[in-house]
């Protein structure tokens, strides 16, 4: 019936397994070696430099404009030079030959005939002292007037103060009976001159001899600089202050020139607020040229009693002195002058070059034409304007100006052949050179003779505007007529005509 | 005589070929300089910069930018009130002097006249 089976037993691979052996891969890389190496440096010497531009006036003249022969000209030079040059000189002859234009004036302001007078300024405390304007000057910008109080006929020694006064004349608030600034000055200002370029700054000239250069835009203290009573400085009156330009572009040293034979340039030393002495001239008879014509007499001092700079040749100054001598001078001179060693810390040097013939009286102003450089005029107390050229002794021209003394004299900044003078009966001359006649093409007389005229001044911003001052203590700005004011094309070559005449 | 005048004709065509290029502008700018009252003679290029001049360098400077500016204007006006006109020349007459101006596509040439010398 039942019995024991052993059956075999049956195996079934996995199929599954073997399916995912079966996708199973593996492979390995690796990257080449990597090259590195490694060096080091080390700078064993150093340079620096460093470069400034230069101001910008340099680069527009300095530009050279290729005219080199061996170069090509730029093409289609010629063929355009070919194209134009026919009708070009069709037109230049044309042109010089024509009548079209013949008497021909275009107005282009108003023609004005009159001479008027703008402003009459004053200052109440000087004018109750009786003081005289010994000096006056127009700022840079032209808007500005300074005005310097003293007198001008005092003989000893002064200690009554007086005042530099300053009006804005294009204020619509201007007062003229009062100043916009009045500076307090210990003693008489002799002399006054604003500075070219800062309308700030004013150089004004002491009858104790210092020379001071006033800050107006400082309320505190207007003094900037002065010189103290120094080794270095003036003893006697200073008769002029200008403002030079120096060796440095852009800056100025001022010129003082005093009675004692002493023309002194100082520069600002802005670290210190003092003024060093730059160089010192002195002038001593033995040592100023005279040519054989005439012998000059007199005492052994020159004493400066006016100074010009030109403004053609920074080297050249002129100097008239109290003996009536007329003199050129160079900056450059460098024999020294004969006088008595005072401890100055600058050697003096003898300066004059040139003499021209004296006057007789003391020189009271010089100035150098601004458009001929050889031109200058001169007055003094004899009453005569001389015109001179630079290179001729004798003057070329003789003008009576006046039967008193002349204070000052000045040629206009616009028109080549006018200069004004200013008389001690207190009237202002103009005259021009163009005209026929000896006399005068204009008097200025503000009424009330008897009062000098001692300074005038050109605005050389607005140049119809003259002013004068007086020594009833007014100063007067006038306007001028277009005629005096306006130059006519034919001037300048009329100028040379009278430059380069030779003196009878 | 004619055929004398003839070679001498041909003459000059012939010597004005062997002048080198340079001397040729040269000559004309001399015979421009030459005419009365002329007192200066500027080229200038396109872009305002003068390339030949008889004057000094300041004034040439002074003439050749502010001149340059003033003939684009008056082409410009020209052109503005009928585009189909174009400036030909150029004379600016004033109290002392006259100046004339040819233009050109590439070049200026400038001319200042003194008439009445």
């Amino acid at each position: 019936m039942f019995t024991d089976e052993a059956l075999d037993s049956v195996e079934i691979e996995s199929l599954w397994r073997k399916s995912q052996q079966a996708a199973q891969e593996s492979r390995g890389c690796q990257t080449r070696a990597v090259h590195i190496t490694e060096a080091e440096v080390q700078t064993v010497s150093t340079s620096s430099s460093w470069t400034q531009t230069e101001e910008p006036q340099h680069q527009d003249t300095e530009q050279l404009l290729q005219q080199n022969q061996d170069d090509p000209d730029p093409p289609g030079l010629k063929d355009f030079l070919q194209r134009v040059e026919d009708s070009v000189i069709r037109e230049l002859v044309r042109n010089a030959r024509s009548h079209a234009f013949d008497g021909f004036q275009v107005n282009w302001e108003e023609h004005n005939n009159r001479v008027s007078c703008l402003h009459c300024l004053q200052h109440p405390s000087a004018q109750e002292r009786g003081l005289h304007v010994t000096s006056v000057s127009w700022s840079c910008t032209g808007s500005v007037i300074a005005c310097a109080y003293g007198r001008i006929d005092e003989g000893d020694w002064s200690t009554e103060n007086s005042y530099v006064c300053t009006w804005n004349l294009n204020r619509q608030s201007l007062n003229p009976n009062q100043a916009d600034l009045v500076i307090d000055v210990p003693t008489t200002v002799t002399a006054l001159c604003c500075h070219p370029n800062q309308p700030a700054l004013i150089a004004g000239g002491l009858y104790t001899g210092e020379v001071v250069v006033w800050d107006t835009s400082q309320t505190q203290d207007p003094v900037l600089v002065q010189t103290g009573m120094s080794a270095d400085s003036h003893r006697e009156p200073v008769y002029q202050v200008s403002w030079v330009p120096l060796q440095k572009k852009g800056e100025f040293g001022v010129l003082s020139a005093s009675s004692r034979g002493q023309v002194l340039l100082w520069t600002v030393d802005s670290d210190q607020n003092a003024f060093v002495l730059n160089a010192a001239y002195a002038f001593v008879r033995q040592q100023v040229p005279h040519s054989s014509s005439f012998k000059v007499r007199g005492s052994s001092t020159v004493g400066v009693t006016s100074l010009a700079l030109s403004p053609w040749d920074s080297d050249t100054f002129l100097v008239g002195s109290e003996g009536g001598l007329l003199l050129r001078c160079s900056f450059s001179a460098q024999t020294p002058a004969a006088v008595p060693s005072e401890g100055q810390s600058v050697t003096p040097r003898a300066p004059a070059v040139f003499s021209f013939r004296p006057r007789r009286g003391p020189v009271h102003s010089i100035h150098c034409s601004p458009f001929h450089r050889n031109l200058f005029v001169s007055t003094g107390t004899d009453g005569l304007a001389h015109l001179h050229s630079l290179l001729q002794v004798d003057p070329l021209l003789s003008l009576r100006v006046s039967d008193s003394y002349v204070f000052q004299v000045q040629w206009s900044p616009t028109r080549p052949l006018v200069f004004a003078a200013a008389t001690g009966q207190g009237e202002v001359q103009i005259f021009d050179l163009g005209r026929r006649s000896l006399r005068p093409a204009a008097t200025i007389e503000e009424g009330g003779a008897g009062h000098a005229a001692t300074c005038l001044s050109f605005n050389h911003q607005n140049p119809r505007q003259l002013a004068v001052g007086k020594t009833n203590g007014t100063v007067a700005v006038w306007q001028l007529s277009t005629e005096l004011t306006e130059q006519n094309p034919r001037e300048s070559s009329q100028l040379e005509q009278i430059a380069n005449q030779v003196a009878e | 005589m004619d055929s004398l005048s003839l070679c001498l004709r041909s003459f000059t065509v012939i010597g004005r070929g062997l002048l080198p290029i340079g001397a040729e502008v040269e000559e004309t700018l001399k015979r421009i300089q030459g005419q009365k009252g002329v007192q200066g003679i500027i080229i200038v290029n396109s872009e305002g910069i003068p390339i030949k001049t008889t004057l000094d360098n300041a004034s040439t400077m002074q003439y050749a930018g502010l001149l340059h500016q003033l003939v684009m204007k008056a082409r410009s006006t020209v052109r503005d009130i009928d585009p189909q006109n174009d400036l030909t020349f150029m004379r600016v007459r004033s109290k002392k002097n006259e100046i004339m101006i040819a233009p050109d596509k590439d070049y200026f040439l400038i001319v200042i006249q003194n008439p009445s010398d």
